[in-house]
C-alpha cells in the first residue's frame, strides 16, 4: 500500500455538495430581496429597481402597527425571559451538587420538547376562557406566552457561560472581604454580561420570528409582523410582501451579526 | 457534618430555589399546565360555536383515527386523517433524509476549513437558521410557484411549454420543509465533526486502512451522535410543522399541524384538536426517547 | 497568634465518609514563615482552606488572636489567600485587582489608590498598573496575586502552592522574593507545598503532614537532623533505612552491634547517605559489596548491598585528586557513625 499524501479532511464530493447547499439556501432569499426592489406594479414583470414598495410598506398603517407590536412584544418578552433565565442559571450552576438542579433544568427546557403548535393550542384553550372572564384582551397575554418559550433560549448561553466560569474567582472575591452582592456586582456580572446580552438577542429574535403562537393567541385587531405577513399572504402576493419580508430578513441578519460580534470578542 | 454546616447548605439550597422560582413559575403556568388542560379537553364534547361543553366524551379520541357514518353508524377508518398522519410521518422522514444528504457534507465542509475561514462559513449557515420561518417559506414559494424562478428558467430554456404546477402538492411541502430545516441539520453535525480529533483518522490510515474503511470505522462512530441529534432537530419540528405546509400545501395537502389548527377554526371540534395534539406530542416523545436510547447506547459502547 | 485545636474535617457521610484531617493541633507565632509540607492528599490544602474559611470544619476550633473564627465566612476573617491558579479577575486591570479588597471594604478612593501604588512598588510591578491581568506572564500574575492579598494587611497570608506553575528558574527567584517580602512586611505567612527543598529553604518552621495528620513540626534543620519517624525521614532529604533491634542496652543490626540508650524492641535505623563512611570509623561497622557507582559531579553515590540483602547508599564527595572512591564489585567495610544514627519507631 503506497502512502501517498493523504488528507482525511478531503472528502470527495463534500465540497461540491456543500457549495450547492449554500447556493440553495441563499438564492431564494436573494431573489426575495431582488423582487422587493421591482419598480413595476406586477410581481411578474420586472420594471427596474426602485424602493417604492418599501415606501408603501412604511406608510401602511397595518404594517406599522404590526411592527410596533412586534417590537414591543419582542423586547418585553426577551427582557422578562433574560432576567428570569439569568436568575435561574445562577441558581443551577457553580455548585457541586444541588438536588433541584435536574428538575429545574427539565422544567426550563420543557418548551423545547413539545411541538410549538401543541403549546399554541394549549394556551389558546386556556386564554379563551381567561380572556372571557377577565375581559383583558391586550398584549399582556402574548408577552407572557412569548416569555415562556423564550426562556430556554436565553437560559442556554447564560448557563453555558456560568459553567465555564472559573469558580475560584468568586472564592477569591470572598477571601478579599467582598459581600455576596459586591461579588456579584463586581465579578460575576461583568464576566457574565456578554452571555446575558447574547441570550437577550436570541430571545428577541425567537420572539420576533414567532408565527404559530402569535397567530393562535392574538386577539382580534392584534397583529405581529409575522401574523400581518401571513394575513397579507392569504389575500394576494404583492411586492409589498417582498419588501416587508426583506425588512424582516435584514433585521435578523443584523441581530445575528451583532450577537456573533459579541461572542467573538470574548477573551 | 456539624449543625452549622447543614444549616448553611440548606440555606444555600433555599436561596437557589428562590432565584429559579420566577422562571420556573412562568414556564409551569404557561407551558406545562396548559398541556394538562389539553388532556382534559380531549375528553370533552365540542360546543356548538367552538369551545367545549363540559360533558365527558371519548369522541375526540375516537375521531383521531375513525369516523362514524352519519347514516348507518358504521365505524370505518378515517381516510382523511390517516392520509394526513401518513403524509406527516412520511414527509418528515423524507425531509430528514434530504437534509442529511445535503447537510452532512456541508457540516463536513465547514469543519474542515482552516480555522480562520471557519467563522465565515459558520456565519453563513447561521443566518438562515435565525431568519424568520415565514420569510424563508415565502422565499422558497417564490422559487417553485407557477411564475417563480424555476418555472421561468425552464420556460426560457425551452425545456417545458407550460409552467409545471409544483405548489400545493406534497412535493411543495417537502421542498419547503427541507429548505427551512436544512440549517438545523448542519449545526449539530458540524459540532460533532469539529470535536473529532483528525489525528485518530490519520492513525487509522497509518495502519493501512483505506479512506472508506477509515471513515466507516473511525470517523463515523464519533460523528454519529451529531448526525442523530441533527436528525431529531429536523424530524420533530417537521412532524409538527404548521406554517410551511400551510403556505406550500394550501388547503389541499395538509399535515398534522394544519389538521389540528382546523379543529380550532372552521372545524369547531376542540376535543378532536386536543386529542390530535396529544397524538402529535406522543409521536414526538417516541422520537425523543428513541434518540436518547440511541445516544446513551453509544456512550455505553464508547 | 493562630491556635489550631483538634481540627477535624470529613467529607461525605456514613460509610463513604472521607476524613481529610484528624484532630490536627498546633500553634503559629506572629511573623512566622510557616510551611505545610506533604505529598498530595495529605490534607495540607484542606487545612489551608479551613483556615481561609472556604470550608467549615467538622470539629475543633481555629483561634485567631484569641477568637474562634472556625465558623466565620471568609469575607469576615482577616486572612487572605494567594491561589494556586492566581484567580486574578480577568476583566479588571492590575490596579483594580490589587485594590479589590479595599473597595469591598468601602475604603475611600484616595486611600485605595495610595495603597495600590505602595503594593505594586513592593512587588515591582508599578509600570503595569493599567494592564489587563490576562495580558501578563505567569510570574507577573503571581506578583499581582501577592500584592492583591497583601493590600488589605491581613493577619495571616495563605499561599497555596503558589510557585508550582512556574518554571525552575522563575521558581527559585520567587522563593527569594517571597522570603524577602515576608521579612519586609513582618506578616505571618502560611505556605503550602509538596516540594521539600522549597520548604527547607524558605521556612521558619515546617509542619510535615501525611494522611490527614501532622507527622512533625520543627525548624528545617531539626526536621532534617532529627526526624521523628520514617515518613519524615524519607520525605525530607535522602535516607537509608535498616531493620534493627534493641535489647539490653545494645543495638543489633546486620550482624553488628552497638551500645545505645534506647528501649528494647524492634526499630527502624535511619542514616543519611552523606554520613555513611567507606572505611572503618566509630559506630556500627558492616561488610558491604559495591553494586553500582553513580556519578553526580559534586559527589558520587555508592550503592551497596549488605550481608542480608539490604541496600545502603553512601554519598561520597568527589576528591580533587584520586578518582573514584571504590570500584563496582568491591567488598569493603562500611561504618555508620553512632551520632549519625537515628533510631525511629518501627512502622506498623
Amino acid at each position: 500500500m503506497d502512502k501517498r499524501a493523504f488528507n482525511i479532511r478531503h472528502l470527495p464530493g463534500a465540497t461540491a455538495l456543500a457549495i450547492t447547499c449554500f447556493v440553495i439556501l441563499y438564492i431564494p432569499m436573494v431573489i426575495l430581496i431582488v423582487n422587493s426592489l421591482n419598480a413595476g406594479k406586477s410581481i411578474s414583470v420586472w420594471e427596474g429597481i426602485s424602493l417604492r414598495w418599501y415606501g408603501t410598506a412604511l406608510q401602511n398603517e397595518g404594517f406599522l402597527n404590526a411592527a410596533t407590536t412586534s417590537l414591543i412584544l419582542a423586547s418585553t418578552a426577551a427582557l422578562v425571559a433574560t432576567v428570569t433565565a439569568t436568575m435561574a442559571a445562577l441558581a443551577t450552576t457553580r455548585t457541586k451538587s444541588f438536588r433541584g438542579e435536574g428538575t429545574i433544568n427539565l422544567v426550563l427546557n420543557q418548551p423545547l420538547m413539545v411541538p410549538e403548535i401543541v403549546l399554541a393550542i394549549a394556551l389558546l384553550i386556556i386564554l379563551a376562557q381567561v380572556k372571557q372572564i377577565t375581559g383583558y384582551n391586550g398584549l399582556g397575554w402574548l408577552i407572557i406566552a412569548h416569555s415562556a418559550f423564550c426562556i430556554p433560549f436565553a437560559y442556554m448561553p447564560i448557563r453555558a457561560r456560568l459553567q465555564g466560569m472559573d469558580l475560584t474567582l468568586e472564592t477569591a472575591a470572598a477571601d478579599l472581604y467582598a459581600s455576596r452582592f459586591y461579588t456579584f456586582r463586581k465579578v460575576t456580572l461583568p464576566l457574565l454580561a456578554p452571555a446575558v446580552l447574547a441570550g437577550f438577542m436570541l430571545a428577541f429574535v425567537v420572539s420576533l420570528d414567532d408565527v404559530v403562537m402569535s397567530e393562535f393567541l392574538k386577539s382580534p385587531g392584534q397583529d405581529t409582523l409575522p401574523t400581518y405577513l401571513l394575513g397579507q399572504l392569504k389575500r394576494n402576493l404583492t411586492s409589498e410582501i417582498y419588501a416587508i419580508s426583506s425588512l424582516l430578513l435584514l433585521i435578523s441578519v443584523l441581530i445575528v451579526a451583532g450577537s456573533w460580534a459579541l461572542t467573538r470578542k470574548k477573551t | 457534618m456539624d449543625i452549622a454546616e447543614t444549616r448553611a447548605l440548606r440555606a444555600d439550597a433555599r436561596r437557589r430555589w428562590t432565584l429559579a422560582m420566577p422562571a420556573v413559575t412562568i414556564i409551569t403556568l404557561f407551558s406545562i399546565l396548559p398541556l394538562l388542560v389539553v388532556v382534559v379537553y380531549s375528553f370533552l364534547t365540542p360546543g356548538d360555536y367552538g369551545n367545549v361543553k363540559w360533558i365527558w366524551s371519548t369522541e375526540g379520541w375516537f375521531q383521531v383515527l375513525f369516523q362514524r357514518d352519519i347514516f348507518d353508524d358504521t365505524v370505518t377508518l378515517s381516510d382523511a386523517h390517516l392520509t394526513i398522519l401518513g403524509r406527516s410521518v412520511t414527509l418528515s422522514l423524507i425531509t430528514t433524509l434530504i437534509t442529511l444528504f445535503l447537510g452532512v457534507p456541508t457540516a463536513w465542509f465547514i469543519a474542515t476549513r482552516p480555522a480562520r475561514q471557519r467563522a465565515f462559513w459558520l456565519f453563513l449557515i447561521t443566518i438562515p437558521f435565525w431568519t424568520n420561518l415565514l420569510v424563508r417559506t415565502i422565499a422558497v414559494q417564490e422559487m417553485i410557484r407557477s411564475e417563480g424562478l424555476i418555472n421561468r428558467l425552464l420556460l426560457w430554456l425551452g425545456a417545458i411549454d407550460a409552467p409545471i404546477q409544483m405548489m400545493y402538492t406534497n412535493f411543495a411541502i417537502l421542498v419547503g420543509m427541507a429548505y427551512v430545516f436544512l440549517p438545523l441539520m448542519v449545526l449539530p453535525v458540524y459540532a460533532a465533526i469539529e470535536r473529532f480529533d483528525f489525528r485518530l483518522a490519520e492513525a487509522g490510515y497509518d495502519l493501512y486502512a483505506s479512506r472508506l474503511y477509515c471513515l466507516r470505522k473511525v470517523v463515523l462512530p464519533q460523528v454519529k451522535a451529531g448526525i442523530i441529534a441533527g436528525s431529531i432537530l429536523v424530524f420533530v419540528p417537521s412532524l409538527g410543522a404548521y406554517v410551511t405546509p400551510r403556505i406550500m400545501g394550501g388547503g389541499k395537502s395538509m399535515m398534522l399541524g394544519n389538521l389540528i389548527e382546523m379543529q380550532f377554526g372552521q372545524g369547531r371540534n376542540w376535543p378532536l384538536g386536543a386529542a390530535l395534539s396529544l397524538a402529535l406530542t406522543a409521536l414526538v416523545l417516541v422520537a425523543l426517547v428513541w434518540y436518547t436510547r440511541l445516544t446513551t447506547g453509544e456512550r455505553r459502547h464508547g | 497568634m493562630l491556635e489550631i485545636r483538634n481540627l477535624t474535617k470529613s467529607f461525605g457521610a456514613g460509610a463513604t465518609a472521607v476524613t481529610a484531617l484528624h484532630e490536627v493541633a498546633f500553634s503559629i507565632a506572629e511573623g512566622e514563615f510557616f510551611t505545610l509540607l506533604g505529598p498530595s492528599g495529605c490534607g495540607k490544602t484542606t487545612l489551608l482552606r479551613l483556615i481561609a474559611g472556604f470550608e467549615p470544619p467538622t470539629g475543633g476550633a481555629l483561634v485567631l488572636d484569641g477568637r474562634d473564627v472556625a465558623h466565620l465566612p471568609p469575607n469576615k476573617r482577616p486572612v487572605n489567600t494567594v491561589f494556586q491558579n492566581y484567580a486574578l479577575f480577568p476583566h479588571m486591570t492590575v490596579a483594580e485587582n490589587v485594590g479589590f479588597a479595599l473597595g469591598a471594604q468601602g475604603r475611600p478612593r484616595s486611600e485605595i489608590a495610595e495603597t495600590v501604588e505602595r503594593m505594586l512598588a513592593l512587588v515591582q510591578l508599578d509600570h503595569l498598573a493599567h494592564r489587563k491581568s490576562a495580558e501578563l506572564s505567569g510570574g507577573q500574575q503571581q506578583r499581582v496575586a501577592l500584592a492583591r492579598a497583601l493590600a488589605p494587611k491581613p493577619r495571616i497570608l495563605l499561599l497555596d502552592e503558589p510557585l508550582s506553575a512556574l518554571d525552575m528558574k522563575l521558581r527559585k527567584e520567587m522563593q527569594v522574593e517571597l522570603k524577602r517580602l515576608q521579612q519586609e512586611t513582618g506578616l505571618t505567612f502560611i505556605f503550602v507545598t509538596h516540594d521539600q527543598e522549597e520548604a527547607l529553604t524558605m521556612s521558619d518552621r515546617i509542619a510535615v503532614m501525611s494522611g490527614g495528620r501532622i507527622q512533625q513540626i520543627a525548624s528545617p534543620r531539626d526536621l532534617y537532623d532529627h526526624p521523628s519517624n520514617s515518613f519524615v525521614a524519607g520525605f525530607i532529604g535522602e535516607s537509608n533505612f535498616l531493620d534493627a533491634r534493641c535489647a539490653g542496652g545494645k543495638l543489633f543490626a546486620q550482624g553488628a552491634e552497638l551500645e545505645v540508650d534506647h528501649a528494647d524492641g524492634p526499630i527502624t535505623l535511619m542514616v543519611r547517605p552523606e554520613h555513611v563512611v567507606l572505611g572503618t570509623a566509630q559506630g556500627l561497622t558492616l561488610r558491604a559489596k559495591v553494586e553500582t557507582l553513580v556519578y553526580f559531579g559534586t559527589d558520587t553515590h555508592v550503592h551497596l548491598t549488605l550481608p542480608d540483602g539490604a541496600r545502603l547508599v553512601a554519598r561520597v564527595q568527589n576528591a580533587l585528586r584520586g578518582g573514584a572512591p571504590c570500584a563496582e564489585g568491591d567488598t569493603l567495610t562500611v561504618s555508620l557513625p553512632a551520632d549519625a544514627l537515628r533510631l525511629l519507631p518501627k512502622d506498623a
